[in-house]
């Protein structure tokens, strides 16, 4: 299956706005991780485990959908193909588990939302070292899938290489 | 003046490179990327571990009393 330019084009725009949209909202995140962890205002503490709850929910949940769909699309529907290049399956499979983390993880945003609004806390028990460590975890994963996607390393997978030598028009019935 | 660069095609993203290995060798940076994920993965599982388990990100003073649990 190939897609016409056109619509080539327009998926090609929507996935590279969605993965850097969501590559910055979890640069955002990461900042809010910081300040979380060794602000020393209370109320700016119980307000980025607040901002953090609904960023997680509305704008990483949505990017990250929309960057697997249309890499899936964009893959499925141009000559690179899902299997065939080292570069497309290694992305796919970083961002695939960077996103089981991310929707594993939307329950304990959930339970930081709600500890944050519980004013009985001090600011010690707020305090939680673990969106620092998944952040920075995923900073790191989606600048590796980015760089991945503008350098193209080259290198072929067997599979590729099968469907690259063999004779044309067998997988074209 | 001298003539600007020439940008290219506007489709080099579908541009494929042929004949460059063969069918059985995997590409250096996949071993090493691969070495650093492992790493990586390892070092996340320690620090999870360290910061409180693996499914517990609960405060941990207090939390009990209240009768929290964490979803």
């Amino acid at each position: 299956m190939t897609m016409s330019p056109r619509l080539r084009k327009f998926v090609l725009t929507v996935h590279i706005t969605s993965t850097v949209g969501w590559l910055g909202a979890v640069a955002g995140f990461f900042a809010l991780a910081i300040a979380a962890l060794f602000s020393h205002d209370v109320q700016l503490v119980r307000g980025t485990y607040l901002a953090m709850e609904v960023t997680g929910w509305y704008v990483l949940v949505p990017l990250c959908l929309a960057s697997i769909v249309t890499g899936l699309v964009m893959s499925l529907g141009t000559s690179w193909g899902l299997f065939r290049h080292y570069w497309v399956l290694v992305k796919f499979l970083i961002t695939i588990a960077s996103a089981l983390i991310l929707f594993m993880y939307t329950r304990t945003l959930s339970y930081l939302g709600d500890i944050a609004a519980d004013m009985t806390l001090s600011i010690d028990e707020l305090r939680n070292p673990s969106p620092l460590l998944h952040s920075g975890l995923a900073l790191l994963a989606l600048l590796v899938t980015t760089t991945l996607s503008v350098y193209k390393p080259h290198g072929m997978t067997r599979y590729g290489w099968r469907k690259q030598h063999e004779p044309r028009g067998v997988s074209q019935p | 003046m001298a003539d600007l660069p020439p940008y290219p095609a506007s489709d080099d993203d579908t541009e494929m490179e042929t004949g460059r290995e063969s069918p059985t060798s995997t590409p250096r940076w996949v071993k090493v990327l691969g070495l650093i994920a492992i790493i990586l993965v390892l070092l996340f599982i320690t620090l999870h571990l360290t910061f409180g388990g693996l499914k517990d990100h609960r405060p941990q003073s207090n939390a009990s009393e209240r009768g929290r649990q964490q979803p």
